[in-house]
């Protein structure tokens, strides 16, 4: 079974915003629950992304 | 009295964990199949715990936290590349096991031997991700002689100590195999979960009312501890993009992440397995708090003695059983990790240099020889920490830039058309000369990117000017072998 579109594109947005987005939060305010932006933006994506390809196993499985 | 006590937990709890191992294949026939692979049939929960059990080794439970002490925001780099190396293994895994079902592979080499359609290039691979192991191995040692010194109260001498953990566990793979690894995580993730818990949540709560208690506490004294420094800086914001790619890539390139994929039941399993295992990651964070705990407690630790940091706490404030139940954690973080990777090292080179080349003829030559070779690696990875004491990071580190060398190889292996074999291996000799040649002059960092992700640049530009030049693509269902 191919990669169907709807699974990429679920699979692209964890990934950048776990890598090429960083920078681009690398701020310690402001804090969410006593964490650092930083630390907080990794953490909800790392959790988001069972989210994100979840999604996109329901679209390869049809 | 101390030492006795917390020790005699540790020995109670490998023992308990070596004969929950032992009890899992107490009725499994070993043959090549069964010992590197599980025989294939290993379902969604037992793969689940195995992936698991090789993330969560001695790096995670100490150098993690000794890099959240040592360093403060880089080791962010280790919860980011996790999550990506699932991303990438929902959409790779599955192809690579399909190939793996259907063309009998047994090690990673062989996908490489059998894609490229060349012995040699799968030699090369084996050979290479042997020598990636040693210091992954040695980092386990590493870990493990701390954990035993720390439990030890300082009065047992480490390297005796080490050479009994070690040779334990090295008979434990010698006898069980990959199922029996399986099921010694079992045991391993329920209690280094517990562990995780009580460094991350207990002891910062203890100390500052609160995980977030301890982190006011880290900026109060160190303001720029926990974001990530600019771009061109030693560790800062490009090498963390940079090593996150980099590693996020490497991942599944491990042997034993390879046998790992191989031995999923299906195709389902291993996607479902993507899905979730990132939510085992976020036990990483816990471990950082456990280090920025210690930073604030037992400041002053220097080097690789941060890897030390929060164990310390732990022997200087908590009772020698609370001691004990941690080390022991620690100690299975360690040598259920090292048995998966013992076995991986011993099954390539039994493989894809014994067998390949006709050294050893049948299944039972190929399993003797593999559970020779799993001693073998074990001595050499002894020597290795016995001669050159490297930090934690430092040996994974080394690993990471080599093992990733095969990326490109596996990613272009799944193609139809493919590059010739000696296209990927001029391609991955340039990688790794590319990084003894930064090695050989200290350098780990070239203008703030990872020098792991030069190498491996420089890698895919040999590859794709050799295969240019050849322009005789294999194509599929090319014979095996050459």
């Amino acid at each position: 079974m191919r990669p169907t579109s709807t699974a990429i594109v679920c699979a692209v947005i964890p990934a950048l915003a776990l890598t090429l987005a960083v920078p681009l939060v690398n701020r310690l305010e402001p804090r969410i629950l006593g964490l650092p932006f930083v630390l907080a933006w990794i953490v909800a994506w790392v959790l988001l992304t069972p989210a994100f390809l979840w999604v996109a196993y329901r679209s390869v499985r049809g | 009295m101390n030492a006795a006590i917390a020790l005699g937990i540790v020995a109670l709890v490998v023992v308990a964990t070596i004969a929950l191992g032992l009890f899992g294949v107490r009725k499994v026939a070993m043959d090549p199949q069964e010992f590197i692979v599980g025989g294939r049939r290993i379902g969604a929960l037992l793969l689940w715990l195995l992936l698991a059990g090789e993330i969560y080794t001695t790096f995670t439970f100490l150098g993690a936290a000794g890099w959240a002490y040592g360093k403060g925001a880089p080791a962010y780099y280790i919860l980011c590349y996790g999550a990506c190396a699932y991303i990438l293994s929902f959409f790779v895994a599955p192809v690579v096991h399909r190939l793996a079902r259907e063309r009998g592979y047994l090690t990673g080499p062989d996908f490489f031997a059998d894609r490229y359609g060349s012995r040699a290039l799968g030699a090369l691979v084996a050979l290479l991700g042997f020598l990636m192991l040693v210091p992954y191995v040695t980092l386990q040692l590493t870990g493990l002689q701390i954990l035993l010194h720390i439990a030890g109260y300082s009065v047992i001498d480490p390297v005796v100590a080490v050479a009994i953990g070690f040779f334990l566990v090295a008979l434990f793979t010698f006898a069980a195999g990959l199922r029996g690894a399986a099921w010694a995580s079992v045991a391993k993730d329920g209690l280094v979960l517990l562990g995780v818990l009580f460094a991350g949540l207990v002891l910062p709560t203890h100390f500052f009312g609160s995980p977030a208690g301890a982190l006011d506490a880290v900026l109060r004294d160190h303001p720029n501890w926990l974001t990530i420094a600019g771009p061109g800086a030693p560790n800062g914001i490009t090498w963390v993009v940079t090593t996150t790619i980099l590693t996020g890539c490497g991942f599944y390139m491990w042997p034993q992440s390879m046998a790992a994929v191989y031995s999923a039941r299906d195709e389902d399993t291993l996607r479902r397995n993507a899905v979730f295992l990132p939510l085992y990651q976020v036990m990483l964070l816990l471990v950082f708090f456990a280090g920025f705990t210690a930073l604030e407690v037992m400041p002053g630790l220097q080097g690789s003695a941060a890897d030390q940091s929060f164990m310390l706490v732990v022997q200087k404030y908590y009772s020698p059983s609370v001691l004990g139940f941690v080390a022991s954690a620690g100690t299975l973080a360690a040598l259920v990790p090292a048995a998966a990777q013992l076995l991986a090292a011993a099954s390539i080179v039994g493989k894809n240099v014994f067998a390949d080349y006709g050294i050893t003829r049948s299944a039972a030559a190929q399993t003797r020889t593999t559970r020779i070779l799993v001693l073998v690696v074990a001595l050499l990875a002894f020597a290795f920490w016995a001669l050159a004491k490297t930090t934690l990071v430092g040996l994974l580190l080394i690993g990471y830039n080599g093992i990733t060398q095969l990326f490109p190889g596996v990613i272009l292996g799944l193609a139809a058309r493919r590059p010739p074999a000696l296209a990927v291996g001029a391609g991955i000799i340039a990688g790794l000369v590319t990084l003894t040649a930064f090695a050989a002059r200290g350098v780990s960092q070239l203008a703030g990117v990872n020098t792991g992700l030069v190498a491996l640049a420089i890698n895919a530009a040999v590859l794709g000017i050799a295969s240019a030049l050849a322009r005789t693509p294999v194509r599929e269902g090319a014979p095996a072998g050459s």
